[in-house]
Parts: structure tokens; sequence; C-alpha cells
């Protein structure tokens, strides 16, 4: 048919058209940089190298004069490299990372969430770090964390700092309604129906501020009953999120969403400052820097906030989840053992300790008792030391993305029957996880 | 003289209408521009060079890509298996894909519709405005074209908030019950608000495009028309309508592709708080199956059935337009 | 003749180019009553983004909600400001929308010329594909657009990034201007050839002035899909220096632990601005049709 034949030109003549505005393809053949686990392409530089090292950190998370201090630091030790520290954003991080890391222009340096990571790593876009794991804090470093930088057995990405979930309350509420801090985990859900019920005139108040999509808060009450999402064996993924332990868990969620909580069922926790500035709110759970966040929003609420972690049944801290990143070295970069010393240096507890200073975790369990000052860094620490981590799976970051915790959360917020809630979400995680 | 009378899609000049002789019998007057043949072609390189540079080599890619079991791990080295039609068959295969594609056949319908329509009567509306309100008419409109889509999805998510949305607020002034009320948990709300956005941000683009179009056709046939005493809506489907028709039928054709393949509204919605399951359409589903989890042969073979897509639902516009190349 | 009465009479002599002036005032009336309603539909989203930019974040999501803006505050406008890129980021937005309207507009027009008014073997086939591609996501071919820029060495590139959005824009475009060159009588075309103009010379100087409006429309299309644009961009342009605004746009989504809605606002306000100053610019381009005279018969 004339038509057929016509497309058929077009299409071919397109082609060639393409073939010869192209050039050469070789994108399947990827020369790995030097950075495989031979520990010399890692050895430090002479002094005297002339580089620009390109690092990049993701959000607002690491304070600027952290960054300048490490930047003025490793200028001693390397005085003719530039150190260029550049700010990604983490909407749209994971496509950047693929088309960068893979390319000539790839930065020596890369922060990765630490959902992200695992897919980098066993993608083989990152060096391996496994011979240098000992140096740089083995043992030492935060449980969950270096889960999340290893893929396989071997280490790829170091624990960069973390964030521990905590409960930021109003300790004036607290007072008003003779409220003491929980020690328990059922004191914790009592304490949140009787701000409700003592601030029921408030429009919107709620006890414990509870928005659906808040599944990292979820977590805690899944693990503290006993669940957990899913486990691993033998490669095999088994979903744990419709046993027993774990709808109990979310069974208690429930009773807190519709008897202590006002905060939308489809929303997330964006927004939880305001609606805490707008003394909506008793508690609320979420990251250690959220107190210092609302002081900044209103300060009118200054002095009459305080953290504590969320309490588990059984009177000790209720395991939580740990957010955090990792940094990796990507390995088609240029400057493998610049980009090392420099991890070091990131590394070392004088940079680690300024982030306790900052309300975040460093990296390593020793300096957790440097985690002084502030109230929130404190909850944080205690909070940290019984957390725990998402199924450490490649394919995690995608069960994330099509929000099928979030949705079972707007489910259980709208009422739902839990178990179903609960069921529908654990056979979609298990087929993704499975795949 | 023929002022009144537009060429028929596809007539070339020098060529006489369908009812007259075949060009080989007609030497001389058919050759006036087909005697340089190259013209054309030299007239289209540009086009094809910028096509090529941007595409060709991408949609080569796409194709083989879409035979391949490719992920992260082959983008950077690993090597690509070869699954043949494994990844096409697994989407025909999946349950969920053709309930996706019925709603964006749904959604997409509704979108055009509404679009198309609306368009239309703005389009005619701005004909006919004093150039005052013109003006203001084709600046609110541009506002609303020019409004970044990330921008406009969230300022329409606050207007519909279920706390602090003016439509709840307006609502409950006049005495319905919609305080707090969620217009995105349920999967009808949801596509509700996203058919508004979507149609809200579409129609400038059509609005402007037609009554660009209308302004090519002669005041005097118009007037022409009023004097011999045609009503309005008389004028508008014999004058104006065969005008702009070759330009409606691009648009309508366009807008199906384009709603068919939503993206950003609803993906924005869906972090906003929808059920992302049960609200995904082909293009956010595209997104989440394919390219968003790393999984670029599926993400391939996704977009290759979308275009195959496309070419179901414009195959009656391209079978015209091929029949009338043909004398 | 004496004057009777001061009637208001509506003036009879019309404007140059259309005959408007002579609808009777009652229907007037009627279609500006509904003018002003669309106005208000369209531009109300816009108008709360507007006035969302002058609120600080706190008083953005209270239950008091202001309508018109009372006691602003020029924080937000000052955090656009401060930021790191906004003006390099302005810069490279303007740079690479220039380029992708004026290329894709004359490439457009050269191609809708020869598909329009010849025939050839490839035309529908041409046309076919480009409709199609139109289907395919741009996030299926961001990951082999990138490695076909490197190879060329601009990633990173205004002229690298103005060639991908080329690609995206130009099928709509080279549609929808066919639409408008084959709507033109080629009587014009023919007319100036007997005259003695060249081909080349009728395309140049009749048709291309006649299809203006269709250019114009065309033209704020590619405008504001270049400007707008995100996806590709992000994967393109990686060095800070080189973003465009989108991206720049996008910081603010993290500012200060939590989504920075004033800032997002006001980034967004000034986005638009110089879309409707382009806009102002060329639109009267549209209503200039066809002038009276330009053919005799």
């Amino acid at each position: 048919m004339k038509f057929k034949k016509l497309a058929a030109l077009g299409l071919v003549s397109s082609l060639l058209f393409a073939a010869a505005a192209c050039g050469d393809d070789d994108d399947s053949d990827s020369t790995k940089g030097d950075g495989d686990s031979s520990s010399d392409a890692l050895a430090a530089p002479a002094k005297d190298t002339k580089a620009t090292l390109r690092v990049w950190l993701n959000g607002p998370d690491t304070p600027q004069d952290m960054r300048d201090w490490a930047i003025a630091e490793f200028k001693k030790q390397y005085p003719n490299v530039t150190v260029k520290i550049e700010e990604q954003e983490w909407d749209g991080l994971v496509p950047r990372l693929t088309t960068a890391l893979d390319s000539a222009d790839t930065p020596d340096i890369v922060e990765m969430g630490n959902t992200q990571a695992q897919e980098f790593e066993a993608a083989g876009a990152l060096t391996d770090l496994s011979s240098k794991l000992d140096e740089l804090g083995g043992d030492d470093l935060l449980e969950s964390l270096k889960e999340a930088g290893s893929y396989n057995e071997q280490f790829y990405g170091l624990p960069l700092y973390a964030g521990a979930r905590v409960v930021t309350y109003r300790t004036d509420l607290f007072e008003k309604s003779k409220l003491e801090v929980p020690t328990t985990l059922d004191e914790f859900v009592e304490a949140g129906k009787k701000l409700q019920k003592d601030n029921a005139s408030t429009p919107n108040f709620s006890g414990i501020y509870f928005p659906g999509r808040n599944w990292q808060a979820m977590l805690s009450f899944i693990w503290d009953a006993g669940g957990d999402i899913a486990t691993q064996s033998d490669g095999e993924w088994t979903g744990t999120l419709a046993d027993k332990e774990s709808v109990d868990g979310l069974t208690t969620v429930q009773d807190i969403m519709k008897n202590a909580n006002k905060a939308p069922a489809d929303s997330d926790d964006r927004n939880d400052y305001i609606d805490f500035c707008a003394n909506e709110v008793g508690m609320l759970m979420g990251p250690g820097w959220k107190q210092g966040q609302i002081e900044e929003e209103c300060p009118a609420l200054k002095g009459k906030l305080g953290v504590f972690p969320l309490p588990g049944s059984d009177g000790d801290v209720a395991p939580s989840f740990l957010g955090g990143s990792v940094l990796g070295l990507s390995a088609k970069g240029k400057n493998q053992g610049l980009a090392y010393q420099f991890l070091k240096l990131i590394n070392g507890d004088e940079f680690q300790t300024q982030y306790a200073e900052n309300s975040l975790i460093p990296n390593k369990k020793s300096l957790l008792d440097k985690v002084a000052g502030s109230p929130g860094a404190l909850a944080q620490a205690e909070a940290a030391e019984n957390s725990r981590f998402t199924p450490s799976s490649e394919f995690w970051a995608q069960v994330e993305g099509d929000n099928i915790l979030q949705d079972m959360g707007t489910q259980i917020g709208n009422g739902d029957d839990v178990e179903k809630a609960a069921s529908t979400a654990n056979d979609a995680i298990v087929e993704i996880l499975n795949q | 003289m023929t002022t009144g009378v537009l060429p028929e899609e596809g007539m070339v000049p020098g060529e006489p209408t369908p009812s007259g002789s075949t060009p080989a019998s007609r030497p001389g007057r058919g050759g006036l521009l087909g005697r340089v043949k190259a013209l054309p072609y030299a007239l289209t390189i540009p086009a094809l060079v910028a096509l090529a540079a941007g595409l060709g080599w991408p949609l080569v890619r796409l194709v083989i890509m879409s035979t391949q079991d490719y992920g992260l791990r082959q983008q950077f080295g690993a090597p690509a298996p070869n699954v043949g039609l494994d990844n096409f068959t697994e989407i025909f295969g999946d349950s969920y894909f053709w309930e996706v594609l019925r709603r964006s056949l749904v959604f997409c319908f509704l979108a055009v519709t509404l679009t198309m329509v609306a368009g239309t009567a703005v389009a005619v509306l701005l004909g006919k405005l004093g150039r005052v309100m013109r003006t203001a008419l084709s600046v609110s409109l541009l506002l609303a074209w020019a409004t970044p889509a990330l921008t406009a999805t969230v300022v329409w998510q606050w207007i519909f908030d279920s706390r602090f949305g003016v439509v709840n607020w307006a609502l409950t002034k006049l005495g319905f019950d919609y305080e707090g009320h969620s217009w995105v948990s349920e999967p009808l709300s949801f596509f509700f608000v996203a058919l508004l956005i979507v149609v809200w941000m579409g129609i400038p683009f059509i609005a402007f495009t037609l009554h660009a179009a209308m302004t090519q056709i002669p005041d005097e046939v118009m007037e022409a028309a009023a004097i011999d005493g045609a009503s309005s809506w008389q004028r508008f489907r014999d004058v104006t309508w065969p005008g702009i028709k070759p330009i409606f039928v691009v648009l309508l054709a366009l807008s199906t592709m384009w709603d068919l393949r939503v993206f950003t509204q609803i993906y924005v919605l869906q972090q906003a708080g929808g059920v992302t399951r049960d609200t995904n359409l082909l293009g956010t589903w595209a997104y989440r199956t394919g390219v968003g989890s790393q999984q670029f042969g599926k993400g391939a073979a996704i977009a290759l059935v979308m275009v195959g897509l496309a070419l179901l639902l414009t195959l009656f516009h391209i079978r015209q337009m091929f029949k009338q190349e043909e004398i | 003749m004496a004057v009777v009465a001061p009637v208001k009479v509506p003036p009879v002599v019309a404007p140059a180019k259309a005959d408007r002036g002579r609808r009777r005032p009652r229907r007037r009336w009627g279609l500006n009553l509904i003018a002003l309603v669309l106005i208000l539909l369209s531009s109300f989203p816009v108008y709360w983004m507007f006035t969302t930019s002058f609120q600080t974040n706190a008083a953005i999501r209270s239950p008091d909600q202001e309508l018109t803006p009372v006691g602003g505050t020029l924080h937000n406008y000052r955090s656009v400001f401060d930021s790191d890129n906004f003006t390099t980021a302005f810069a490279n937005s303007l740079k690479v929308t220039a380029l992708t309207v004026v290329l894709a507009l004359a490439v457009a027009f050269l191609a809708a010329v020869a598909v329009s008014r010849f025939r050839f073997r490839g035309r529908v086939a041409f046309l076919v594909m480009i409709l199609l591609v139109q289907m395919v996501p741009a996030e299926a071919l961001m990951i082999s657009l990138v490695k076909v820029l490197e190879g060329w060495q601009l990633r990173n590139t205004i002229i690298g990034l103005t060639i991908a959005y080329l690609a995206f824009v130009l099928p709509f475009t080279i549609w929808t201007l066919r639409g408008f060159v084959a709507a033109l009588p080629v009587e014009l075309e023919e007319a100036a050839m007997i005259d003695g103009a060249s081909r080349w010379g009728a395309f140049w100087r009749i048709t291309l002035p006649l299809v203006a409006p269709g250019l114009v429309a065309t033209g704020i299309f590619a405008f504001i899909q270049a400007w707008n644009e995100y996806t590709l961009a992000l994967v393109v342009m990686i060095r800070p220096e080189k973003e465009t605004l989108p991206l720049w746009l996008q910081s603010f989504n993290y500012g200060a632990r939590g989504t920075d809605w004033g800032g997002v606002m006001a980034g967004s306000t000034l986005i638009t601005v110089p879309v409707i100053i382009f806009f102002l610019f060329v639109h009267r381009r549209i209503a200039s049709g066809l002038t009276a005279g330009a053919v005799k018969g």
C-alpha cells in the first residue's frame, strides 16, 4: 500500500539523518573509572595537585558555615584544589544522578538519600569503598545508614548525617492539662486524647497531629508492636505488613487519627509547622529540627516547646525511622584520590560534631554523646539508638515513588478497615520488591 | 476571482479541483512549482535536521531498549539482555494497564471536548470584542497559559484545599456543609479537579490559535455574508468554520494526544493527597512504571505503546489527509 | 443638518480593519459581561498566586483567607532576589527561549510551506511521523537525548538545550503553520508570481506576512513551552550556572525545611512577567489578518 511505503520511506530517511548526525554511539561501552576496589586509586595524591572537585549536596540540610569550614580545611591540605559544592534539589534528583554519574562531566562526590542509594550502588555507579570501611569507622558508623550505604556485602556510601524522628510538643498545653512527658506508648496515646478533649474549643485542634500520609511516623507503631514491612531470606522478600503485629500497630495509629487528630487524611507533614504556629497542635511527630523551624516561623511560641523521643510500649525508646544521607564517590569521577581525601575530611570527628551542634545526628555512634545542647538533638540521639530502616532493596525507592504507604495511610485516616488497607499495601510492596 | 473560496486541504497550486483532469494531462501550469523538484525537499531539510538531531537517535534507542531488560545497571555498563517482546506482553497482560487506559480515554475525551468547544467559543468571542476588552481577556487568558504548570497546580490545590480552600469556604457560606471536605481523596472528585485544571490550562492556547485563524478570514467575506442577511450562527457555520477547519482538526489531534498523556497536573495532585493507585492515568503510570523506577526498557515499551495508541486515535484524520493527496 | 437631540449614537465609522464598532450597544454589553466572567475565571488562580506572593507563610495557611491583599510583605521577593542563581537562571532561560522561538518559527515556516504548497514523496509520511512523535513523553527520551548532546559536547550549553527544545516544539509548530498556510488562497502567491516574483519571493513577501497571526500564535506557544520546561532542563543543564528558571524555582520547594510557599509564588509571579511582555509586544499581529485590497479580482 502506498501509505506503508511512504511511511517507511519517511522513517528510513530520518533514521539516516539520525545516524549521520550522531557520530559514535558507545553508550554501552563504559570504562569504569579507576575507582574499582583497588585501593591504589584512592591513594592520597600529591599535595600540590591542581584540580577542581565537585561535590553535590542536597537541599539546605548541611548548613552554609559547615560547608565553608570544609572547603577552607581542605584548602589547607591541598592549596591548589578548588572545591565546589553545588546544591541540588531533592526533587528530580534521581534522573539527574542517573544522567550525571554516567557522563564524562560527572561530579566527584554525590549525596543520596538513604532510600535512593541502594539502586545506584547496585548499578555500579559508585566507587567501591569496602577496603576503606575500617578506616572510615567500621562498626562505629550508624548501623542503619551503613546498611543503606552497602550493597551485596560491599560498601559504597559513607553515612553523612542522620535525622531521627521525635515528638515536638507544647509545654504550656501539657501544663494546662497536667500532663507529664509520657514514658510509654500507651501514655503517649492517652496524653494525645486528653489534649484533644481539653482543647476541643480550638478549631481543627489535634492532640497528636497525624496527617494520613505521614508514613514514617506510622513505621514506629508497626515496629513497636513487633511487626515490620517485609523481611528477606535467600533473596526473596516476604511481606509482613498484614501480619497481626503490624496490623495491631496500625490500629493504634487509626485510633490516634480518629480520636486525637484533626489533620487531613490526604495530606503529609510538609505544612505541619504552619499548623503548629496556628495553635492547632498539641504534639507532632517529626524530624529533630522541627522545633527550630517552628520557632523561626512563629517566634511567639519560643519557650513553649519541648521535645522527647517517642516512647515504646516497654518504657524504652520506640523504634524510629532514621532518615539520612550517604555520600558516595562517582565511579567515573576523574579525581578519585582527591575525592576520597575530602570524604575523610567530612567523615572526620571535627566536621561530624558540627552536625551535632546543628541538631542533626552525626554518623558515628561514638559521637552521639556530642549531641548536646538543644533538647531536640538530645531526643534525637536517644531515638537514634533504636533506629530502624526500611527494607534494604534496590527497589524500595519505587515503593516510595508509588506512594504505597502514603495511600495506605490515607485509607486508614479515612476510617477504612485497617487489615484490608494493610493487605493491599503489603501485596503491592511484595510485588515490587520481588521483581 | 476566488477570494471567498479557500483551497481544499492538500490542494496544490496549479492543480485543478478533483473533478478536473490529472496533472499529467495538463502541461505547463502544473509545472509551475512542480518543475523544481528539489525545492520542497530543500525547505524541509532544516526541520528534518533539527528533528533528527534532537529526536532521531533517542527514538532509535527507544525502539531498541523496548526489546531489552534495561535498567539502571545497564545504564552504567552492564550488558542489556534482549527480551524480545516480553516488555510488551507484560504491559498488555497487566490488567491494571487496561484499567488505566480506560480511565485515560474517558478523561481525554472529556478534556478534549470541553477544551475544544470552550476554546472555539472564546475564540469567537475574542473576535467580537472591542479592543480594550479583547486585550484584557487576551492577557488574562495568557496568564492562565503562561503560569508554570507546577505553580498552577499548586494554586488550584489551594483553591480546593480541604481546610483552607476558597471553594469549601464559599460553599459553606452558601449553606452547604463543605467544611473540611477533601476534594482529592475520592477518585471521582480528584478527576473533577484535575479536569478543571487541565481544561483551564488548555483553553487559552486553543482560543488564541483559533482566533488567529479566524482573523485570516477576509473581512469582506464576513461583511458580505452579513449584508446578505446571514445570522451569526450561519456566518459561523458557512464562513468561519470552513476557514478554521484545517487548524481546528490539527488542534483536535494534538489536544487528544496531549490530554491522553497528561502528566504534571495528575502527578502533583497525587503527591498532594489522592490515592495513587486509583488515580493513575497513562502519563503518571508510564512514568512510575518505567523511567520513574529506572526501568528504561519497560518505559520505552510503554512509550511505543502510547505512540501506537495515538496512531489508532488519529487514524481517521490521517486517512482523510492521505485520501486528499490522491487525485 | 440640525442635530435634533443629544442622543448617544454608537460610532458608525469602523476602525481601520474590523467592523466591530458597528455592534449594537446591547449586544456589546452582553458580550462584555461574558468576557468579564471569563477574565475572572481565567485569572483568578493567577490573582491568587500574585496576592499570596505578598504574604508570609503563616498567613498563607491561616483559616482567614484574604481575598484582597491587605498589609503585604516584600519578604518573599527579597528572598527571590537574594537567592544565588536568579539572575543567571533568568538570563539562561531568556537565551534558550529566544533562540528556540526564532529558530522554530523559521524552520517550521519553511517546512509548512513545503508540505502545503507542494506534493512530494514522503510528504504524508513526514507529517504523520512528526504528529505521532508528539505522543512520546520527554522522560522516555531524556536519557538518550543527554547522551547525544554529550557526544556533541553540547551538554550544559544553551545550544544543546535549544536543540532539544526545537525537537519537541517543531512537530506542533509545523502542523499548525501548515494549517495556516493551507488556509491561504494559493491565488495570492500565483498572482505575485505572474507579476514576476520568484517562488521564493512569493513565499517571502506574500505568504509570510499573511500567516503572521499563525506565526504569533505558534510563537507564543513555543515561548511558553521553552520558558516553562523543566524535565529536559533538569538533566541537560546540570551545572548551577547553567540552570534555567523552572529549575531555579524548585529550590523554593525545599527552602527552610519545608515548602516556602511565599517564595514559590513570588518566583512564579516573576517568571510570568516576561511572557506577558512578549505577548503584549506581538499580540496585535494576531489581528492583522488580510488587508482589504490585497487581492484584486
